[in-house]
């Protein structure tokens, strides 16, 4: 019964909220999405429809469950991911692909749901914001080598390493290059690079209406044989895509083939998804409950095969528009979800005629917004950048799900390395020694002290305590052993009061 | 001994096997029908499927680059297997030469250029799936022909030179007597038939925008039931008439490009400039 209260939607937030702000922010949210949720389709390996549907539908979802301005939908590394996945199973673009991706979605939001009823949320605290960052950079540079792909008008190939991909175009490049495609995108990315000093959110709007203008001018000029600019294509959206997931013996096949990638993808979803409520938690809305946002990407993402959909999750430059607008509860999601909708539906002829390479500069931008800037801060940092550096290599090096675990066990490593740090300090006040322990006293860090100790038994020392938050059972034992052993020697040793 | 008649037995029963393998049974062709009702299919058959919905529903199943009413099944009849109407069982006669663009041309290429002149479409990229998915039922349906040697029935058939000029009045009179009751006195078709002309019809690109093959085409395929019962001046006739009505432009004219050169042309005479 708790739990159903738990997962009905929550509309507390009704009572304080500035409608205005919320429409304002959400409308900005729609016109941002989109181009993104074209381009995250493509890497999904889709039609752009389900992009769309994903900002819609997904988006949607996850407001409507959630209880922060958290703007959910097509996500970078989830729709990489997604892709990679069922890569293996069926061609590219097919309806046996199509439906593996919707059934690998249905995966993530009921593995997602399964975390949000083991209170998963707790586990998210040990992804340090350093692993995130380095995670957020090898999907960056995922992005800007499959844009590469896009920008020159080269054939999708899979290559082992990323860096390879610039080999080949750049050995290669009078067979390979379609040098209308390269112009058409690099005056995307340059017009976006430059816009972007003036309007650091919403520059990819205006790199995007330039580049599809020197598309369409080449295209004008020289048609569509001479230029082989590929073009984005009729994209027809219908109003309520509903759709029953097919659950033949291929699919179940599939489905027991990919669960390891599964568990990664609802994982990295929740990460991206988590750090940013977290932040939020912390900013602007302080009685968010990171539960409730499990619960909501779960949901959202369960539903969206159902919806002809693919899965995504929290959007980090969607939201900070959003947020910086004014958004502060989850009508601006709800907002952004229905103006998609009436945007892609006015702008519906218009996207027909839009250029691939624009696509694929838009790629790039994205890619490049993720290892500039910000992201790159805890490289800085004695622990942190470790972290995000092993992490960052390992996600590009290897692959995503390999970088998510490497994350993992990399935070907590440098995590316990740091706890079990203890210091002491050793001062003499007459023939009294006095040591004051600074850190946790477990078995892993009990080493020194006790060696020093043991190494001085004639002493007569106090030991000051009191900035030792936690000290286990073998330090117990230790240091009753040392008491009860010193006076033999001449010794003793005593706690100081109040520890 | 006994191990002896076991052997023998098992050897006659992998024979029948092998037999039962390679009987024309086995080796059949599965139709579309028995391909749709299996539980499993592989990457091939499931292409294959995926390529002949394209050909039957294309804007159904390929609305992203088809950009008019027409479905291939609309000139590639039955789905590409009649022939004399453009069947497509001819996986074996690409690569090949095409003076429409000047360069070699592999399947995947000829069916892109479909896309874009026949459907007036945007030409997809040479990877798109559903590309793919057309070679691949066009592969299912080449199926026994003679590699490099054209199939029977190829194309449409050529007419014979009947002496006289193609008549488009005399063709109106033809269209409206035989052709209007399906393809509309607009030529708008409705459902399944195809229009023949107007915005949601094939491009001035497209093959059929030339009057001898639509003439061959209309003379052996149309109207359907009364096939062949038109002589050859009238379907030359009718053919005319169709193609001299309004349908979307050639894309191969880059129509910025034209407006570029007159815009050159015109301030070229201004400014007294030979002009190129």
């Amino acid at each position: 019964m708790s739990l159903l209260r738990k997962a009905l939607p929550d509309f507390s937030w009704w009572r304080s909220v500035d409608a205005r702000r919320e429409a304002v922010a959400g409308f900005t949210g729609a016109l941002l999405v989109i181009p993104q949720a074209i381009t995250f389709a493509y890497l999904a390996g889709v039609a752009p429809e389900y992009g769309l549907y994903c900002a819609v539908f997904v988006g949607f979802f996850a407001s409507f469950f959630g209880n922060s301005p958290m703007v959910g939908g097509p996500n970078t590394a989830v729709a990489i991911l997604l892709g990679l996945t069922v890569l293996p199973f069926a061609g590219r673009g097919s309806p046996m692909y199509a439906e593996f991706v919707l059934v690998l979605s249905l995966m993530v939001g009921l593995i997602q749901l399964c975390i949000w009823l083991l209170r998963g949320a707790e586990v998210f605290r040990y992804f340090s914001p350093a692993a995130i960052a380095g995670i957020k950079v090898g999907v960056g540079i995922l992005l800007v080598t499959s844009a590469l792909e896009g920008a020159l008008g080269l054939s999708p190939m899979t290559t082992k390493f990323f860096y390879e991909k610039f080999y080949i175009a750049l050995g290669a490049w009078q067979d390979l290059v379609n040098p209308y495609a390269a112009i058409t995108s690099g005056i995307t990315i340059a017009a976006g690079l430059l816009l972007k000093k003036r309007w650091q959110r919403s520059y990819i709007i205006g790199a995007v209406l330039i580049g599809s203008l020197a598309g369409g001018l080449i295209y004008g000029l020289l048609g569509p044989v001479q230029s082989q600019l590929e073009l984005l294509g009729h994209v027809t959206l219908q109003a309520l895509p509903l759709n029953l997931p097919r659950l033949g013996p291929q699919h179940w096949l599939f489905m027991e083939q990919v669960v390891p990638q599964a568990i990664a993808i609802a994982v990295l979803g929740l990460a991206q998804s988590l750090v940013i409520a977290r932040d939020l938690k912390a900013s602007v809305v302080r009685n968010l409950d990171l539960h409730r946002e499990v619960f909501a990407q779960g949901i959202a993402n369960a539903l969206s095969p159902f919806f002809s959909t693919f899965a995504g999750s929290g959007s980090f430059n969607r939201t900070s528009v959003a947020v910086e607008m004014g958004a502060r509860t989850p009508l601006s999601g709800i907002i952004a979800a229905f103006s998609v909708v009436f945007i892609a539906w006015t702008l519906g002829p218009l996207l027909t005629w839009l250029p691939m390479p624009v696509i694929a500069g838009v790629m790039a931008l994205v890619g490049i917004g993720m290892i500039q800037g910000n992201e790159i801060r805890p490289l800085r940092n004695r622990v942190d950048g470790p972290v995000f550096l092993i992490t960052a290599l390992t996600a590009i090096f290897l692959s995503l799900e390999v970088g998510l675990l490497v994350a993992v066990v990399v935070s907590v490593a440098f995590f316990v390395v740091g706890v079990s740090r203890v210091k002491f300090s050793v001062s003499h006040d007459g023939n009294e020694e006095r040591i004051v322990v600074t850190g946790n006293l477990f078995y892993a860090s009990l080493d020194r002290l006790a060696k020093h100790l043991h190494s001085t038994p004639t002493a007569r020392t106090v030991l000051d305590l009191s900035r030792v938050p936690y000290c286990d059972a073998a330090a117990h034992d230790m240091i009753r052993k040392i008491r009860a052993e010193r006076p033999r020697h001449g010794g003793r040793l005593e706690i100081a009061p109040g520890a | 001994m006994r191990l002896e008649s076991m052997k023998r037995e098992s050897v006659a029963i992998l024979g029948i096997l092998v037999l039962l393998g390679c009987s024309p049974a086995a080796l059949a062709r599965p139709t579309i029908e028995e391909l749709k009702a299996r539980a499993v299919l592989d990457d091939y058959e499931s292409n294959i499927v995926f390529g002949y919905n394209i050909v039957m529903q294309t804007n159904r199943y390929a609305g992203r680059y088809a950009g008019s009413a027409l479905s291939c099944t609309s000139c590639h009849l039955k789905g590409g297997t009649q022939p004399d109407g453009f069947p497509l069982n001819v996986a074996g006669v690409y690569p090949k030469w095409r003076s429409k663009n000047g360069v070699r041309n592999g399947i995947g290429l000829r069916i892109r250029d479909c896309f874009l002149y026949s459907l007036n479409g945007v030409m997809p990229p040479e990877e798109a799936a559903e590309v793919q998915a057309v070679a691949a039922y066009i592969n299912y349906l080449s199926e026994g022909e003679v590699i490099g040697r054209p199939p029977k029935g190829w194309g449409v058939p050529t007419l014979a030179d009947t002496g006289a000029d193609p008549n488009p009045p005399r063709g109106q009179v033809v269209y409206k007597r035989e052709c209007v009751i399906c393809h509309g006195a607009t030529g708008e078709g409705s459902g399944p038939i195809p229009p023949v002309w107007g915005l949601n019809s094939y491009n001035a690109g497209a093959g059929l925008n030339n009057i001898q093959r639509l003439a061959g085409f209309i003379w052996a395929n149309m109207p359907m039931g009364k096939e062949r019962s038109l002589t050859h001046q009238e379907a030359l006739d009718v053919a005319a008439f169709i193609n001299l009505q309004y349908r979307p432009f050639d894309p191969r004219e880059g129509r910025l490009q034209k407006l570029a050169e007159e815009i050159y042309h015109r301030l070229a005479d201004i400014f007294g400039k030979a002009s190129p």
